[in-house]
């Protein structure tokens, strides 16, 4: 017999979705027959505003894309107009730019913690990961001034040096996250209540991945090693030894086993850049910002942001301001066609996992 | 020995001093701001010691905390949940862009100042608004609750009709239900 | 320098041989861009997707030249097996804003062709999703297009808090206010200096 069909609003105000969203689910019993992702809850119309702004102006509007990790977002318009531009970038600049990309994945990646764990019912881990996030945001809080948006990277380099002793304080929060892992192994990971929740959910397959445009954490959790710290290496990434770790399964479980993997690279990333960082200057100067002209051109670039790929098309007409900047964050896709697809069959109460386990950010979603 | 007046007092700080050690939160992030809510609530700053949590729904929340910018689309929602909670209730504005529009100030998608359509008690600025700050709204709010002060919803209720006027005004299609209190 | 950019001097022969019309250059390593006219760009993704290994749509921009009253299309494609990027670019008309859509090819590229619909006013023939998506209960013109000002709609639409028509100069009003001198190395900064 065929159950009747229910309508079940899943947000905008829910305490289980990610963000200011909303997903349309028809339900059967328990049991979805079709979602339907609405959002344009935080449409801001950034790309409109930046046309209006200045290239210097643009900084502080890109890294409110996306509040979790802010800094892909600056690197990736600062390496933009550097490409359209010519701009070199000192070497010492580009080691602090990855330094600082690596404490934001860090960053992203504590807070996912909280929320993947809290979405399955563990309400410890929340409390300690946001608490140790919070020793990352301090650094930030001293290299830049903010504690969520930084503002820190533009075109030519970075906005101030590392204050004195800062290189200490980072390898010394480092040590100390280093050895948190253990104990969220034991809270989180190896327990069985996320295990059963989290094993065999959600899965994407793994011959139709590429194709649907899945990248980051979920396309390494299909075991697909695609990573554009890798393929494409920006700034320093090709001189730093690292791993990318990959997971069989394509479910939620593997997805966080490559996040956890993940953290351990980063740590390892961030104190080879802090033991390889020459000296010298953190900036080019640019010009002044009201008389910025920036040559004609356009440039896509990527960067590998803790949710995945994070790309920037940006297009240059001459004039002080850009012609259009367009941003594909990765949520993009995982959160509008693939979500819509892999909730289908999933039960209600996997829904807030499988949108955590996904990344799925609205703000990127429709900026 | 009191009169009704002075005895209906002595009830309203009683009442008073029982809401301000108790403010709920609906679990609404609006916008970017709510990513400084976790820090506010876990382990680091602590907010329950003021009595200050989570609700899931609107029903059993006493504060609704605009986190951000308001689009036209999430105001509607905004006020559907403003107009379910139940007495008392209160509005904090956090973060620039709910007083003036912040660095959203020439956006064709988000209204500029949040108080002409919903009764702010506080407001918090910043951008975004450390944890601190948050909880410093909140010590400022339960000052004006034991005061008294904090009427945005007896605000509400009197100016309906300019709320509404301006509610109407930025919302185009207006197919909302009408509770009555 | 042919050296360094086999693969992509390669793919770039192979588009020329199939496509005559197409013109494809080498941007950088990595990148090479194809322009092509509007008609044959669904043979041509379908042939990149197929033929040529270009399996990831990567992101799909448009961009509105109001000067030559025309919209860019511009398909960014990735081939994982090359590590290339492509920057398929089309122009269309800006008066008769309608294209075919490719979400046979790759279905997330639905949700692109939905946010275009809703911000420039394109029309995809064949997607049938083309309903509200980010906007609510909009009546103006699509606003993402040059021609519409944000500014403009904001004022009238919004109220504005007084006090911020002064935004323009911070640093001045700042002066005023408080009597703090600006220093040296600022004053260069200035707008008016500028103007």
């Amino acid at each position: 017999m065929r159950e009747k069909e229910t309508t079940l609003y899943f947000g905008p105000q829910h305490p289980g979705i990610t963000g200011n969203m909303m997903v349309k689910l028809k339900v059967a019993g328990d049991t979805i027959v079709k979602a339907e992702t609405h959002v344009g809850y935080l449409h801001r119309a950034f790309e409109k505003l930046m046309e209006r702004r200045t290239w210097m102006q643009s900084f502080p509007i890109v890294c409110r894309i996306c509040v979790p990790e802010p800094d892909p977002n600056e690197e990736n318009l600062a390496r933009a107009v550097e490409e359209i531009e010519g701009r070199e970038v000192p070497e010492r600049a580009k080691y602090i730019r990855v330094m600082v990309l690596e404490l934001s994945r860090l960053a992203a990646y504590f807070l996912w913690m909280g929320g993947q764990s809290g979405t399955a019912g563990l309400y410890t881990v929340p409390q300690w990961s946001v608490g140790d996030r919070d020793y990352i945001l301090d650094l930030f809080e001293e290299l830049t001034g903010g504690r969520i948006y930084h503002m820190y990277i533009w075109a030519g380099g970075v906005r101030r040096d590392l204050p004195e002793g800062f290189a200490d304080k980072v390898l010394k929060t480092m040590d100390y996250i280093e050895s948190r892992l253990p104990e969220y192994d034991k809270l989180m990971f190896d327990n069985a209540i996320f295990q059963k929740r989290a094993q065999g959910i959600g899965v994407i397959d793994k011959d139709k991945a590429l194709e649907w445009g899945v990248v980051g954490p979920p396309l390494r959790g299909c075991g697909i090693k695609h990573d554009v710290r890798k393929d494409e290496p920006y700034e320093v990434y090709d001189k730093l030894d690292f791993v990318v770790p990959t997971y069989e399964g394509g479910d939620i479980w593997a997805r966080a086993m490559v996040r956890r993997k993940e953290m351990e690279q980063s740590i390892s990333i961030i104190r080879q850049v802090i033991e390889k960082m020459p000296g010298g200057e953190y900036y080019n100067k640019v010009p002044t910002p009201l008389n910025w002209f920036v040559p004609p051109g356009e440039a896509y670039v990527k960067t590998e942001s803790a949710r995945g790929e994070f790309g920037y098309y940006v297009v240059s007409d001459g004039s002080l301001k850009p012609r259009r900047v367009h941003v594909r964050g990765p949520a993009y896709v995982h959160g509008v066609s693939l979500l819509e697809n892999i909730l289908v069959g999933a039960n209600i109460s996997d829904v807030a996992m499988i949108m955590n386990s996904l990344g799925v950010c609205p703000p990127e979603i429709e900026r | 020995m009191y009169n009704d007046k002075e005895a209906s007092k002595i009830v309203d700080i009683i009442k008073n001093f029982a809401r301000k050690h108790s403010l709920w939160i609906v679990a609404y992030g609006t916008g970017c701001g709510a990513i400084e809510l976790p820090p506010t609530m876990t382990s680091r700053y602590d907010a329950e010691r003021f009595g200050i949590r989570g609700s899931a729904t609107p029903r059993q929340a006493d504060v609704l905390l605009i986190t951000g910018y308001l689009s036209v689309k999430t105001l509607k929602r905004v006020i559907r949940t403003y107009e379910q909670m139940q007495e008392p209730k209160y509005v904090i504005g956090f973060g620039s862009c709910t007083i003036n529009g912040g660095m959203y100030w020439d956006s064709y998608n988000t209204i500029k100042a949040l108080d002409r359509y919903l009764p702010v008690d506080v407001y918090i600025n910043g951008c975004m608004p450390r944890p601190e700050a948050v909880i410093s709204g909140f010590i400022k709010l339960q000052e004006l609750i034991a005061q008294g002060k904090a009427d945005g919803a007896k605000r509400y209720q009197e100016n309906l009709e300019w709320y509404r006027e301006n509610q109407r005004k930025v919302i185009k299609n207006w197919r909302m239900p009408e509770y009555n209190w | 320098m042919d050296k360094d950019f086999i693969n992509e001097n390669k793919t770039i022969e192979e588009i020329k041989n199939t496509f005559h019309s197409a013109e494809a250059k080498l941007q950088r390593k990595n990148r090479i861009i194809v322009k092509l006219r509007s008609d044959l760009i669904p043979p041509f993704l379908s042939y990149a997707k197929n033929y040529l290994s270009f399996d990831h749509l990567a992101h799909f921009s448009c961009v509105d030249w109001i000067e030559d009253n025309q919209f860019e299309l511009v398909y960014i494609l990735y081939s994982y097996e090359k590590n290339i990027i492509a920057i398929v670019k089309t122009r269309i008309d800006r008066e008769k804003a309608e294209f075919v859509t490719v979400k046979h090819l790759w279905r997330q590229a639905e949700t692109f062709e939905r946010e275009f619909h809703e911000m420039y006013g394109i029309n995809f023939t064949g997607n049938n999703r083309l309903t509200e998506f980010i906007l609510e209960d909009w009546d103006d013109i699509p606003p993402m297009r040059r021609d519409f000002d944000t500014m403009q709609y904001s004022k009238e639409n919004f109220y504005t808090r007084p006090g911020r028509e002064d935004a323009q100069d911070v640093r001045e009003v700042i002066t005023k206010k408080s009597g703090e001198k600006i220093p040296d190395f600022a004053k260069e900064f200035s707008v008016r200096k500028l103007k």
